[in-house]
């Protein structure tokens, strides 16, 4: 079974996974433009609802805008199962304590690698102050094409076992193989990260990973997401 | 034929990375790719003076299947044009590698300038590290272009990956410029720059070995492009350039 633990609503989404192969998916709002979340949330839980069985629903909220707590109450009432946040997008700092206001214990995906938002570390002071809350970052917590976030990154996730890291757009394979290796395959999640990025490349990530091996690829590609974003 | 345009020989103790050439080979022969230009992670003549040597090294053991990218500090003036000049002259390297984000050099900067004239003059390109981090956006790398308009000049990552749609539009500004795929995560943007731009200005590299060739190869394919246009992309532009220098 493979489980992609991120998907953004857009157009072609059921179509994309099928092309791909991808059993199931986590779901999350685009970002917001012209109306709050509320509308986005909304939308997500009919586009769960029309395929119950291919997704599973997270909501996403702006922290610092107001009754944001009270929108992460509202969506759990959707059946929304978990938080995104995107720090870039919806500009608010990670680490900001109106963050830590929408944190309710359900498991909580962070875009992260972000500049100044939310970088390696900034995610993981987030974990550390929160940790029985499993939290989840995107592309490998360190989107940079120099490989400069990947010591932070490696950090983050050496100081925080609450904390792990999605494949999405991880083109440094040792980066990958190491986290395996160092941390456990536990910690690595594979996403599609759809529609920006392509799902039938990102899945390239783990499967063809020289060093990963078929217990490990398992896990990434779907036992993970299952035990800690689906159950 | 596959030519896999830039790839890493090094070793560097204090980050734990040693890429060795035949990883590089190993790596190429898994994705099927005959050959691939190596350059180093750090510069010449600092922190590493003997940079060049370890690329020629390199290559001399794996003759016919690895080229090199002179990988130079701008800052050292005459010294950093000696080692350009023996490196295309004497040790027959096939272009020049700048990463600004190592070198904290502006790829507009006079120093950065006269080192991409002087590989013009050998015919041979200029690879930049062209991604997300000050000094390496398109935009300024798209002002070395403008200054050297005599100058190729490949953008390595074309943009990375927030600035792919800036290094599409500085390649069809430029027409000295080269977009380069490696580790840009998108397919689609692939096929858009040869839609764009010509497919004969777009060019296959991997950023391995820690990249994985293979996987970047498929992402040239999942672009979806004409046979005719993935054969220029994945091999007979970077043939055509590393036969043109001089």
């Amino acid at each position: 079974m493979i489980v992609d633990a991120l998907a953004f609503a857009a157009d072609g989404l059921v179509d994309a996974l099928d092309a791909a192969g991808i059993d199931r998916a986590v779901v999350c709002p685009p970002r917001a433009r012209g109306h709050g979340y509320d509308v986005e949330n909304d939308r997500v839980a009919s586009l769960v609802s029309a395929y119950p069985e291919r997704l599973a629903g997270f909501a996403r909220v702006d922290p610092l805008a107001p009754g944001a707590a009270a929108e992460v109450e509202r969506a759990r009432g959707l059946g929304l199962r978990g938080l995104f946040l995107h720090p870039w997008e919806d500009s608010f700092r990670i680490t900001d304590p109106a963050v830590d206001r929408v944190v309710d214990g359900a498991p909580v995906l962070v875009a992260a690698g972000y500049p100044w938002v939310s970088e390696g570390l900034q995610v993981g002071e987030l974990a550390r102050r929160h940790p029985e809350t499993t939290f989840v970052a995107t592309n490998g917590a360190q989107i940079n094409i120099s490989g400069l976030g990947q010591v932070d990154a490696q950090l983050a996730l050496e100081e925080n076992p609450n904390l792990h890291v999605q494949t999405t757009g991880v083109y440094r394979e040792d980066f990958l193989e190491g986290i395996v290796e160092r941390l456990g395959a536990e910690r690595l999640l594979f996403a599609s990260g759809f529609p920006r990025f392509d799902p039938r490349l990102e899945l390239l990530r783990v499967q063809w990973a020289p060093a990963i091996g078929a217990e490990a690829a398992a896990a990434i590609l779907g036992g993970n997401a299952e035990r800690l974003l689906l159950s | 034929m596959i030519i896999d345009a830039h790839l890493h020989v090094d070793d560097i103790p204090a980050l734990g990375w040693q890429l060795a050439a035949a990883d590089c080979v190993a790596r190429l022969d898994e994705a099927g790719i005959e050959r691939g230009v190596v350059m180093t992670i750090v510069d010449a003549p600092e922190v590493n003076p003997d940079a060049l040597e370890l690329i020629a090294d390199a290559c001399a053991a794996f003759p016919g299947r690895l080229e090199a990218f002179a990988r130079i500090h701008p800052w050292y003036g005459d010294r950093s044009l000696g080692l350009l000049e023996r490196a295309l002259g004497e040790l027959g390297f096939k272009g020049l590698k700048l990463h600004p984000v190592t070198t904290i050099a502006h790829p507009s900067g006079e120093d950065t300038l006269r080192l991409i004239r002087a590989a013009a003059e050998h015919n041979a390109p200029t690879l930049f590290h062209c991604g997300d981090e000050p000094l390496t956006t398109p935009l300024a790398v798209a002002r070395a272009a403008e200054a050297c308009p005599q100058a190729t000049i490949i953008l390595g990552h074309m943009g990375g990956y927030f600035h792919v749609d800036e290094a599409i539009e500085a390649a069809e500004r430029h027409p000295n410029l080269v977009l380069e795929t490696s580790a840009m995560p998108y397919p689609a943007k692939i096929r858009e720059a040869v839609d764009r731009i010509g497919a004969e200005r777009v060019l296959y590299a991997s950023d391995g070995p820690a990249c994985s060739p293979r996987i970047e190869v498929e992402k040239v394919r999942l672009a979806g492009l004409d046979p005719a246009a993935e054969r220029l992309v994945l091999g007979e532009n970077a043939a055509r350039l590393l036969a043109a220098v001089a």
